[in-house]
């Protein structure tokens, strides 16, 4: 039963079974391994252990909308390139989404290895940190200041070097 | 694959430690995290709620919440807040926090550092750094960086081995825990002492610890933490209750402890390792901390150290230094010094007082007794240091090229006749030498013996405008008539003449088998070294050109018009033209600071320009003729459509490079002037310095503060020491000084005559003129004075000198040194110290010029932290 439009089955960590295009499904390279590792035609349900339904959701959302993607090289994120944080339109809307959802999805694109949307997601987050004051990223993270007044002058201090004189 | 619920299994272990209570409301359905029982904030739920479906409870809730008053569901809102701002560090893995924050700048990164225990943790990461330091453009000198950390490694393997033999001899077996000798010595030794360092290094728990979670490998699985817990109690107790008190977040206890880690030790050869394994000190040292007996350099210590030398060069602070050393006067030059050349610890110079001398840049004496050989004047050198080649190679006024043993300064081989003229600037690489001359032309010679059949050989035999020896045979031929049998060409053999110049190439260089030349016919020419032809002519320069820099894409010259310009390599576009000096620019050299594998960046920045000029122009807010002002004031790199010359290009204007790019020039006008882009990226000159100035701050007291040594000029009565050579030109000095106002209005004088001539030239417009340049002091010396009368020979008018005609003023040699009239004074004083050569490192500039010293500005400023960290940096183009 090969037709252009071959689909499989996933079910993820909450027990729901999705049905997903196989083109779109191999955008994770976890899931495309897997289903050349099997081989022929699958049949069976696979499971998704590390993801849940609505994270799934939104992830094969993006694989659907970036499925016609040239495939991603290794060697293009060289360790030393100036790294951009520019996300395109879709991107950028794709990911307005509440903290936690952010944060699954940034996790269930490095579960399934689908390493643009990592990109994307990880970009994401550094765009929430840059540009902001300590005040402003501690409350966007609600991060804890365990730091005493002392130490935290004394970082203070010695950030210094930083600053453009 | 696990069960369902075990979510992450790959080193996410935080989850169950995320700040307070955040996982009450939405992990219980996920099933990711076992719930926060102990978050003592809401009342406990009955289970009949907590069975509902998560739709049900929304619904359930809101209509509790809308039972409320508006001041209650505030005051909810502002609780619930907290709960929808989630901290990564705490939920991600550490490999996704790293990937995230490898998408921060270094300002920023440095910023999150602060943030919290957990955060700082995660940002200073050693890697992290690393990646920093290098899309900034910087180069790092990864052998240097090897070599140090084996050595480290082997000083520890060695102290530690030393620590287990005396031990056996302590403890007949009956050891104590290691990890209590941690605990108690981390309290003693917390200061970074060596002893606090190597008992951590004791082997057991404390070192796999040490070992596994440096900074780096900042992992937390369970067990180790407890571990370190038991480590480190002893200080929790006297963290600050507020530390202890603000989350249950183990780790952040044990992370940090107030005592031990707030030290300042800037040793390089035994950076402290903080009493604490697991946050680094608060001051980074060269050493990553915690990083046990596999020493690793800590990138964050040498990005920080690299910045500071910025800083340092942007704010102009340094201090100077010369060769010789001021109490090693009788090392120096006898004359003034042409060209000079450094690398690494080592500097040559070559004089004209015949000899080439290689000296230790750190002891700033000579390596071996001044090189003889040179029959007159040494214009020009190179040299290189590694073992594998040890040779010194010059060339000078007497049209010779020698070869010397860097090593030991023994002549291996004089090239006799060269050129039939002074020989001005020569370059080598493994596989040719290429000389340049007065005469014209421009030699190739093979440094090895090579056969026809070699890579090296000449392609060809018949390039118009290229000269080729009779002995030198065209293989296409010989392969067509099926004549196979060659003798070898015996090494330094010329190869092939090239003849396209008009005027005398005054500078060279070889780079990727091109052949870069600069000549007073006021052209760049780039030829292919094995065919001899010529690729490309850059044209721009209004008058000869005497120093040129090629780094792949841009070549970069200095020209008697007193300009600096920038040409693109692919187009011959001239993307930036600097204008600063007041005379000829004699030498040049840029760095772009390239980010690696920019070319497509400078391309589309170029497109962008290119477009934005045309969208100008369509709308008509730009002229396309060029006013005869605009042409004069030519563009130094700004983007501003009205301020564009070329298009076209594929490089944007000014050059592009990087931020930290810098362009150093030096000029007759007895300045050197440090380039750096504004804003607009337009260059600018950032810091003039003259080269009088670092000559009298050189031999003066050494390490003197950079406030008296810099910008400032120490004024002509300031009482400098004098060493020997400086004691003649002092002594001139101090007849001059009763006469100051005289010395102005020969300033005033010599600018005025020196306008009056450039008009008179551009009337004449002499070619000739123009092109002489600097084969001017050949000219004198042809007459039968064999290169003794440089232009340091005082005349009437020195700055007119490279403009006009052949001067026939035959000083004798020894002239100039016996002088003490006034007017002597005052042209010594103005003519000293004109601008020969120079060469920047990340560090230092290192300059010679007509006084017999070599002069050089430190930007590491004394700091010991910068120099350390210096023999890190590498160079770069």
């Amino acid at each position: 039963m090969a037709t252009d439009t071959q689909t499989i089955r996933l079910t993820t960590s909450d027990n729901v079974e999705m049905t997903v295009e196989r083109a779109v499904a191999e955008r994770s390279i976890l899931i495309k391994n897997l289903l050349e590792d099997l081989g022929g035609e699958q049949t069976e349900s696979i499971p998704v252990p590390n993801v849940a339904e609505p994270v799934m959701k939104k992830v094969i959302e993006w694989c659907e909308h970036h499925k016609k993607d040239p495939p991603t090289t290794q060697d293009d994120d060289s360790d030393s390139r100036k790294k951009s944080t520019d996300i395109d339109e879709w991107d950028q809307k794709f990911m307005q989404v509440d903290q936690e959802m952010l944060f699954e999805i940034i996790l269930a694109a490095n579960y399934l290895d689908i390493k643009a949307l990592l990109d994307v997601g990880c970009k994401t987050v550094a765009n929430m940190i840059k540009g902001k004051s300590p005040d402003e990223i501690r409350k966007t993270f609600n991060i804890q200041n365990d730091f005493t007044p002392e130490e935290e002058d004394q970082i203070r201090r010695e950030n210094e070097w930083a600053e453009d004189r | 694959m696990g069960t369902p619920f075990n979510k992450i299994d790959e080193g996410f272990s935080e989850d169950t430690r995320s700040q307070s209570g955040s996982d009450l409301i939405t992990r219980t359905e996920s099933g990711m995290v076992e719930s926060s029982e102990s978050e003592p904030g809401p009342i406990p739920l009955p289970s009949w709620i907590l069975n509902l479906s998560e739709a049900e409870r929304s619904e359930f809730t809101y209509a509790i919440l809308r039972s409320l008053r508006t001041s209650s569901i505030a005051a909810i809102v502002e609780r619930l807040n907290p709960l929808l701002h989630l901290d990564p560090v705490n939920r991600l893995p550490s490999e996704i926090i790293f990937a995230i924050f490898s998408f921060l700048p270094a300002e920023t990164l440095l910023l999150t550092s602060s943030m919290s225990k957990a955060w700082r943790l995660r940002a200073l990461d050693s890697q992290l750094w690393k990646q920093a330091f290098h899309s900034e453009g910087w180069v790092a000198d990864m052998t240097q960086i090897r070599a140090f950390e084996a050595s480290e490694r082997s000083r520890v393997l060695e102290l530690r081995e030393r620590r287990r033999r005396v031990r056996r001899a302590d403890l007949d077996g009956d050891r104590p825990s290691p990890k209590k000798r941690v605990v108690q010595e981390s309290g003693l030794f917390g200061d970074g002492s060596q002893d606090g360092r190597n008992v951590q290094n004791t082997d057991g728990p404390a070192e796999s610890w040490v070992e596994q979670h440096g900074v780096v490998e900042a992992d937390d699985s369970i067990p180790v933490i407890e571990d370190a817990m038991q480590d480190v109690d002893f200080h929790d107790s006297r963290l600050s209750p507020e530390a202890t008190t603000t989350s249950r977040d183990m780790r952040g206890n044990n992370i940090m402890h107030p005592v031990p880690i707030y030290h300042y030790d800037s040793t390089i050869q035994s950076p402290p390792i903080s009493a604490d394994p697991i946050l680094p000190p608060v001051t980074p040292t060269l050493l990553q901390s915690g990083s046990g007996n596999e020493p690793r350099v800590n990138w964050q210590y040498l990005y920080k150290q690299k910045r500071r030398l910025e800083d340092n060069w942007n704010s102009g602070r340094y201090v100077n230094f010369q060769l010789p050393h001021p109490n090693h006067m009788e090392e120096a030059h006898g004359e003034c010094v042409y060209t000079i050349q450094f690398s690494g610890n080592y500097l040559v110079s070559g004089s004209r007082d015949k000899t080439v001398r290689i000296w230790n840049l750190e002891t700033q004496r000579l390596m071996v007794p001044p090189l003889t050989g040179h029959k007159a004047s040494v214009l020009c050198l190179q040299f290189d240091e590694r073992p594998e080649q040890d040779i010194v190679i010059s060339g000078g006024s007497d049209n010779n090229v020698i070869l010397w043993q860097f090593s030991t300064g023994k002549l291996i081989r004089t090239l006799t006749n060269a050129h039939t003229e002074s020989v001005l600037n020569l370059r080598f690489d493994d596989r040719h030498l290429i000389t340049c001359s007065k005469d014209k032309t421009i030699k190739v010679w093979n440094r090895n013996a090579i056969l026809p059949t070699d890579e090296a050989y000449p392609k060809t035999t018949t390039t118009p405008g290229t000269s080729f020896p009779p002995y030198i045979v065209n293989m296409f031929h010989e392969l067509e008539s099926q004549h196979l049998h060659f003798k070898p060409l015996k090494e330094y053999s010329l190869m092939m003449t090239l003849n396209g110049h008009s005027a005398a190439v005054n500078a060279i260089q070889i780079l990727d088998g091109q052949i870069v030349s600069a000549s007073g016919d006021r052209t760049v020419k780039v030829w292919d070294v094995r065919t001899g032809i010529c690729l490309k002519t850059f044209v721009g320069h209004i008058k000869g050109i005497a120093c040129v820099q090629f780094d792949g894409r841009r070549i970069v010259s200095g020209s008697s018009d007193n300009t600096v310009r920038i040409f693109d390599r692919v187009t011959g576009a001239e993307v930036a033209c600097l204008q600063g000096h007041a005379s000829l620019v004699r030498t040049v050299q840029a760095r772009f600071g390239d980010h690696p594998g920019n070319e497509d960046e400078l391309e589309a920045e170029a497109r962008a320009v290119d477009q934005k000029y045309f969208e100008a122009m369509n709308k008509g807010t730009i002229s396309t003729e060029l006013t005869r002002e605009h042409r004069r004031a030519r563009n130094a790199g700004s983007k501003d459509p009205k301020d564009i010359f070329a298009y076209g290009a594929k490089l944007p204007p000014g050059g592009g490079g990087s931020r930290w790019a810098r362009i150093v020039s030096g000029s007759y006008d007895e300045t050197v002037i440090i380039w750096k882009k504004d804003s607009k990226g337009k260059w600018v000159p950032q810091h003039e310095l003259k080269q009088s100035d670092a000559v009298r701050a050189a031999s003066g007291t050494r390490g003197r503060s950079p406030a008296q040594g810099a910008n400032t000029q120490p004024g002509n009565g300031a009482p400098t020491p004098m060493a020997s050579f400086q004691q003649l030109a002092a002594q001139a000095q101090a007849q001059a000084q009763h006469a100051q106002a005289l010395v102005a209005q020969a300033h005033a004088l010599h600018a005025q005559q020196m306008q009056a001539q450039l008009a008179q030239l551009a009337q004449n417009s002499s070619q000739t003129a123009n092109a002489v340049l600097l084969a001017q002091m050949q000219n004198q010396n042809n007459q039968g004075q064999p290169a003794q009368n440089g232009d340091a020979q005082p005349t009437t008018n020195p700055a007119i000198v490279p403009l006009v005609q052949p001067q026939t003023h035959h000083h004798p040699p020894h002239h100039h040194h016996h002088h003490h009239g006034l007017a002597m004074a005052i042209q010594q004083q103005q003519q000293q110290h004109r601008v020969f050569k120079l060469q920047f490192d990340s560090r230092r500039i290192i300059c010679c010029s007509q006084d017999p010293t070599i002069v050089g500005w430190d930007f590491a400023n004394n700091d010991r932290d910068i120099v350390g960290a210096s023999r890190f940096f590498g160079e770069s183009t």
